[in-house]
């Protein structure tokens, strides 16, 4: 077998960043590889490369042969790479057989001739769909089918999938199976990037398996087993430098006082039926894979995302149910949610250190009419920024022009002003610099140690082993396994985590 | 190179240029002194003390109207049913007072639809989440509807006889200044005060700034955008009082003029940018008092009013792409890919 598609040395850097580095990966023509590896892994980023939504920093991308830029997913679709995404592309609101050919119209398009031609399309492919369907009033699985439509519609010889059964019935799922293995008897060749190890060994010819953005394997399906899986994608070296007390014994903290309470919650596809309990004085890790639901619990408790009232559990504060509908009444009620994408919800970017901690206090204050001001600001917000050591920037320097580290130390300070009994980390450390993660993990600790209710959300298992007192891992907006640091390994975290 | 030999004193000046150039507000200042020199020094009338009076006078109920404006916009709003309110409360109260109520009840009742209609707005954005620029432009044809289907058949409203107390504000003089500009003047003061130094201020900034992250830390929002819209109304009523009592009547009319986009022109061409988060009443000023040399010089000038209106539309254009470029939206997320 040839290699249709190779990548030389590649490497890909967000502002310096590296997603992957030094990346050599083939895909061989008409094989089906399976792409592994932790959020964060660089499996994405690796397969939008391909997709031509990024360029590559550095290092060669070669299709057929020859060395490729591809510029824009349409170029990508003309060297016959097609991705489909976890989250569909299709337009809603238009027909199955208008999405099939979109982007491809002809100046009169007479919308029977369309539909017939798309019947004839899906009738090749042996899809069941109705090509006069709107595309919104279609399943997972059958919007899928559309988008694989279009693609071969498009003469794709190139299939990324990424995520595709995380939102599949097992009943659909075995319909993908079946559709991946007829793609391939045709002649195409497939990336599928999944957390699901059983199905990567089921389906895939190879596997390749990420870590930290470097490719740590590749190899025949058949070689690997669900064990030597996981460890290629958890075992790191660099581990012990960074977190230097993974492996050592510490203090467990023990359970305070059970503070927050989640019943049997439900919300939609991504929370299904999840308990947990959050005990005063320590820190819960919570870890999951994407599509996991971990956010969207928290968010439901911490009154971000409302819940439709026709989805059931039930959420106690202290013994007392409550149902937030705004994050004020749960800000009011001491929860405090720390945001996984601070520069989408977490900063007031062009305003300075010492405003944006204050307006935490600020939007916690009760009297409408209250004076403030910037000597206000500063006095009250000094506090904080000695304690998270942002104090030596000065107030006034905007957080646009901010380290990554130092915004997360403001996002953090903005919500710690407002003294919290609850606090809600989601991804703590994303995008942060090495020293401030140092700094941010013992400003957890330290509000643990004082008495709060610490959860921290992290898809970064070292991190989770570093701080938690206790993990539950989330696996299908479901809660699946509760241990204790002392029994943790991420080994068997990873176990619970995949399906 | 040359930069090294140059003495502190112009390096600085030299900064402080650069700086002005930099933000939208140094070009437009850089613009108004530009175009005051110009019609001072080919229109002999223009620099009159006179005509300057008359030229702020003119242009200081554009000015109050865009205090208004301004509130809302900084949250990332946008009030086009200002014109509409006014005229309506106004109209109505003019036309209680000539059926028998008292001129005072009858400005209170006048008043009290401006902020009921204010609240209604705000609550229509906060609660039903509709775009601040369909709810406002919706609500302003309802007000307008409204009022001339129940309230008055006339275009024209004259102040109600017997009230000469009321004239004075419009046309009055406080130590040889007009009252319009005076009152444009407190209230420029008070809009200040309260964006500068109340928390309500605070917030406004914040969730022009980030709204996603002004609701998340906790944040009054829902009632604060209502206040937002009740204050924009309210302005437009006390904007209404004034020009009414200027020019002894108000015309109804105005609803279908392009003065709500000359008050448009105030705010953006000040450098209160429409994506909010940012300016502060010193933009409105500096965009009232160019609008009001341009619209001025015009007028003297002679030039018809259609020209005036292609001028002031491109003015307009060019003001909302230089505020685009100068704070462009997401420069940070499109920079950041996600992993």
């Amino acid at each position: 077998m040839s290699d249709l598609v190779e990548f030389r040395k590649a490497t890909k850097a967000f502002r310096g960043n590296p997603a992957f580095r030094d990346v050599d990966f083939t895909l061989r023509a008409g094989e089906i590889h399976a792409l592994l590896g932790e959020n964060g892994a660089g499996k994405s980023t690796l397969t939008k490369v391909l997709a031509g939504l990024y360029p590559l920093t550095s290092g060669q991308m070669l299709i057929d042969g020859k060395v490729c830029a591809l510029a824009s997913p349409a170029d990508a679709l003309k060297h016959g790479v097609a991705m489909v995404f976890q989250e569909t592309n299709l337009v809603p609101s238009m027909s199955v057989a208008q999405n099939i050919f979109l982007g491809d119209e002809r100046f009169f398009n007479r919308l029977r001739g369309v539909n017939i031609m798309a019947q004839q399309h899906l009738q090749g492919l042996n899809f069941h769909i109705d090509p006069t369907a709107k595309v919104s009033s279609l399943g997972a699985a059958k919007k899928q089918m559309v988008e694989i439509a279009r693609a071969v519609h498009h003469k794709a010889r190139i299939f990324i999938f990424d995520e595709p059964t995380a939102t599949l019935t097992p009943e659909e799922k075995q319909h993908f199976f079946i559709l991946l293995d007829r793609l391939k008897s045709e002649g195409a060749s497939i990336i599928f990037i999944s957390h699901a190890l059983e199905e990567a060994l089921a389906v895939a010819d190879r596997i390749s398996v990420l870590r930290d953005g470097q490719l740590i394997v590749t190899d025949a399906a058949s070689v690997f087993t669900r064990q030597s899986i996981i460890q290629a994608m958890v075992g790191r070296q660099l581990t012990g430098e960074l977190y230097g007390r993974v492996g050592g014994r510490r203090r467990v903290r023990p359970p305070g006082e059970r503070v927050l309470s989640i019943e049997n919650l439900s919300m939609g596809k991504t929370v299904r039926s999840a308990s947990l309990s959050i005990f005063a004085g320590q820190v819960t890790g919570m870890f999951g894979l994407v599509g996991a639901g971990r956010t969207e619990i928290m968010k439901i408790a911490a009154g971000i995302l409302k819940r439709n009232l026709l989805h059931g559990g039930r959420i106690r504060l202290r013994g007392e149910p409550v149902r937030f509908r705004v994050p004020r009444q749960a800000v009011n009620a001491g929860i405090a949610y720390i945001t996984e994408d601070r520069k989408l919800d977490g900063l007031f970017d062009t305003m300075g250190v010492a405003q944006n901690i204050f307006l935490g206090k600020l939007a916690k204050r009760a009297n409408p009419i209250e004076l403030v001001s910037m000597r206000d600001a500063i006095k009250q917000s000094a506090e904080w920024m000695t304690a998270l050591k942002v104090k030596s920037i000065g107030h006034n320097v905007r957080v646009v022009e901010l380290s990554g580290g130092n915004q997360q130390k403001v996002v953090i300070g903005k919500s710690l002003i407002q003294s919290p009994s609850i606090v809600i980390f989601d991804e703590p450390t994303r995008g942060v610099d090495v020293g401030a993660i140092a700094e941010i993990h013992q400003i957890i600790e330290k509000l643990a140690d004082a008495g709060a209710a610490v959860v921290v959300i992290s898809s970064y298992l070292p991190e989770i082993l570093n701080l938690s007192d206790r993990i539950l891992v989330a696996r299908q907006g479901r809660i699946v396994e509760e241990m204790t640091i002392d029994e943790a390994t991420e080994e068997k975290i990873m176990y619970a985590a995949v399906h | 190179m040359s930069e090294a030999r140059t003495t502190p004193e112009a390096k600085s000046s030299q900064k402080l240029i650069q700086k002005i150039f930099r933000s939208q507000e140094g070009i437009v200042f850089a613009l108004a002194v530009a175009a005051f020199l110009v019609f001072a020094l080919l229109l002999p009338a223009f620099a009159s003390p006179g005509n300057l009076l008359a030229l702020v006078r003119s242009v200081s109920i554009l000015g109050i109207l865009a205090l208004g404006m301004a509130l809302v916009v900084i949250a990332r709003g946008i009030d086009v049913s200002m014109i509409a309110t006014m005229v309506v409360s106004v109209s109505w109260a003019f036309v209680l007072a000539r059926s028998g109520y008292s001129f005072g009840i009858a400005l209170l009742i006048g008043v009290s639809f401006a902020l009921v209609v204010g609240a209604a707005i705000g609550a229509l954005i906060a609660f039903g989440d509709v775009p601040p620029i369909f709810a406002t432009l919706a609500a302003g044809s309802v007000i307008y509807g409204l009022g001339r289907t129940f309230f008055f058949k006339l275009e024209m409203q004259n102040v109600p006889p017997g009230n000469d107390w009321f004239l004075f504000i419009g046309q009055g003089r406080i130590l040889g200044v007009p009252i319009t500009i005076v009152a444009f003047g407190v209230l420029c003061l008070l809009l200040h005060f309260i964006l500068s130094s109340t928390r309500f201020g605070w917030l406004t900034y914040a969730m022009g700034n980030n709204p996603a992250a002004a609701r998340i830390t906790g944040a009054p929002f829902r009632p604060i955008v209502i206040a937002q819209y009740v204050a924009s109304s309210f302005i437009a009523y006390v904007a209404g009082l004034i020009l009414a009592s200027s020019a002894s009547a108000i015309n109804a009319r105005l609803f279908n003029s392009t003065m709500i986009y000359d008050i448009l022109l105030v705010v953006v061409l000040g450098g209160i940018g429409l994506n909010g988060g940012h300016g502060s009443v010193r933009n409105v000023v500096l965009g009232t008092v160019f609008v009001g040399i341009l619209l001025n010089g015009m007028t003297i000038m002679n030039i018809d009013y259609t020209i005036q209106n292609l001028v002031k539309g491109v003015v307009l254009l060019l003001a909302i792409v230089v505020d685009s470029l100068v704070n462009p939206r997401d420069e940070q997320t499109s920079q950041q890919g996600d992993l």
